[in-house]
């Protein structure tokens, strides 16, 4: 074990680095219709049939090419979700996101994927539960830069309430 | 395997949050040491040396170069692998590929990380992809705490479930002197402790450890001539799962996910068709409480949604008939570039009859052990202590 009766010098140091990510035909043909017409396209793959998102060139499961487009509806359904106690970091912008927040994984009507982001609900046991009906929150046009921030949010369908187990 | 591999020593530090007293080469140097001492050998015997670490973590990249001296490595042939939380048990598969070619008789595999000297919830973060989610990621607790959702809405298995495997993997960990939390708490305790993502807790998650394995494995002829104890590798696999899909915590799913993949191929190569008679002992890679009973499911060691009841039975503890994770596990020390090189390890001290206190009580023949991390795959290495077995 170590003794703590000695001097043991550590040196703090900041690194900060850039990057630049080229998004690659799909992943640009989904952004960009993201930002300028609010849709959500994913593939399908022409063998297997399962809609991915976001869209890819090649189905992993098949190794065949996805050609088809697919628009998806902006409604889904809750299938996992945590509430978040702890200040996570952003590493995209090096800023937390404030606790408590609900964050989910919502499957989108049509889609074999699932999309993980906010959920727009009261950190509250009773308000959320896997199996919820929820939809989409775009930013206002305007303000869309083509990423998944361009998303606000997922928010419940009104007139739901948590089943009784 | 075109030729039969074995571990003839292995070694490792103490872990602990901090180890301020050592740099990189220094704590790494510490399980090389002790790993040929164990061997009974000396470095000039090694023909090759292979490192493995998540360089992120540290921030210290190229660390076969930077710590060349301390890996005994210097003028040797060797390499580095990087690939996340598994590295550890890639580091002992690509040993024993190396071994089992025929082009090396002796290899020295090291794992390690220092955790302290970084940020590894920033680090994870970073693990999302850059353009779809990286700025949501919900890091690694967000991850598992999706998965314990996910499988208590499935299979109606209770906060508890998880309390019993922490609990499990300190009190086990109480018995082995390397481990990090040696904690003697209470499902109590578990429930109580501070809330981080629901369901997930402070106590149902692993530490940020430092601390360093190292290994070394030898052909057969080395084997039979330099040990008392050799133990087999029987048979290595590995398995990657679809990048996006999150279908490894979708815990109904049909469909053939990473560890399953994984799992039924070595399985086959070994003609296995009850992997819970079969083996006398596991060391999986559980980060979280729930992963770990994912694992018993889907290792098969039991049938879907029934992993919460081979915990609530106890018959995954130390002295049930399928002991998982009597080191105290993941759960209890998590040196990532080391973890999975632990499980191994930890299975090979079992098989030795060298476990210690942590020794599972009752004659352990063969061992399974899995790694865990990336984006999610798997590393599986099954170990016997004979040919025969």
């Amino acid at each position: 074990m170590a003794t703590k009766d000695k001097e043991w010098i550590s040196i703090p140091m900041t690194v900060d680095v850039p990057y630049r990510f080229a998004a690659g035909s799909y992943m640009t043909k989904c952004l960009t219709e993201l930002r300028d017409s609010g849709k959500i396209y994913a593939v399908e793959c022409p063998k297997c049939k399962r809609v991915q998102l976001p869209p890819r060139v090649v189905c992993a499961e098949c190794h065949v090419k996805n050609e088809r487009w697919v628009e998806l509806p902006h409604e889904g359904t809750l299938v996992g979700f945590t509430i978040m106690y702890l200040p996570l970091t952003d590493p995209t912008t090096g800023k937390p996101h404030e606790p408590p927040f609900v964050y989910g994984s919502v499957r989108l009507d049509g889609a074999t994927s699932v999309l993980d982001h906010m959920v727009e609900v009261e950190p509250d046991m009773d308000k959320v539960w896997v199996g919820m009906r929820c939809r989409l929150v775009l930013r206002p046009k305007d303000e869309r830069i083509g990423d998944l921030s361009d998303i606000r949010y997922f928010e419940p369908l009104p007139g739901q309430k948590k089943p009784q187990s | 395997m075109k030729r039969n591999v074995a571990i003839i020593g292995g070694g490792q530090t103490y872990h602990a949050a901090r180890r301020h007293d050592v740099d990189e080469p220094e704590m790494v140097n510490e399980a090389v040491r002790a790993a040929l001492k164990d061997a009974r050998m000396t470095i000039d015997e090694i023909d090759l040396v292979i490192l493995g670490n998540m360089e992120f973590f540290e921030g210290t990249h190229m660390t076969d170069c930077w710590l060349v001296h301390g890996m005994g490595a210097y003028g040797k042939q060797g390499l580095k692998i990087t690939t996340g939380g598994t590295v550890g048990a890639t580091a002992v598969c690509a040993a024993a590929h190396h071994v089992a070619s025929g082009l090396f008789d002796k290899v020295l595999c090291i794992g390690f990380e220092k955790q302290e000297e970084g940020d590894t919830g920033a680090i994870l973060s970073g693990v999302a992809n850059p353009l779809w989610g990286r700025s949501m990621a919900g890091a690694a607790v967000g991850y598992f705490a999706m998965m314990g959702s996910s499988y208590m809405a499935a299979w109606g298995a209770k906060e508890e479930h998880s309390a019993m495997v922490a609990v499990k993997a300190r009190q086990n960990a109480r018995r082995n002197k390397y481990a990090h939390l040696k904690l003697d708490i209470t499902i109590e305790d578990a429930l109580n402790s501070r809330m981080l993502a629901w369901p997930i807790r402070m106590l149902d998650m692993c530490p940020a450890s430092n601390g360093a394995c190292a290994m070394i494995l030898a052909d057969e002829k080395t084997a039979k001539s330099r040990s008392k104890k050799p133990v087999w590798i029987r048979a290595t696999d590995t398995a990657h799962n679809e990048q996006f899909e999150l279908d490894w915590r979708d815990v109904k799913t049909n469909r053939l996910i990473f560890s399953r993949a994984c799992a039924g191929r070595l399985y086959r190569k070994l003609g296995i068709t009850d992997p819970a008679k079969y083996f006398d002992v596991f060391e999986v890679y559980e980060p979280a409480t729930w992963a770990e009973l994912i694992w018993y499911e889907d290792l098969g060691l039991c049938g879907p949604g029934e992993g919460f009841r081979l915990i609530e039975q106890g018959r995954t503890n130390i002295d049930g008939p399928i002991p998982v994770n009597p080191s105290g596990g993941v759960l209890s020390t998590n040196c990532i570039g080391a973890s999975a090189m632990l499980r191994v390890w930890e299975a090979a001290l079992q098989i030795r009859g060298d476990a210690g206190e942590h020794q599972v009580p009752k004659d352990v023949r063969r061992a399974l052990t899995t790694g865990y991390g990336g984006t999610n795959w798997t590393v599986m290495t099954a170990l016997s202590k004979t040919l025969d077995d």
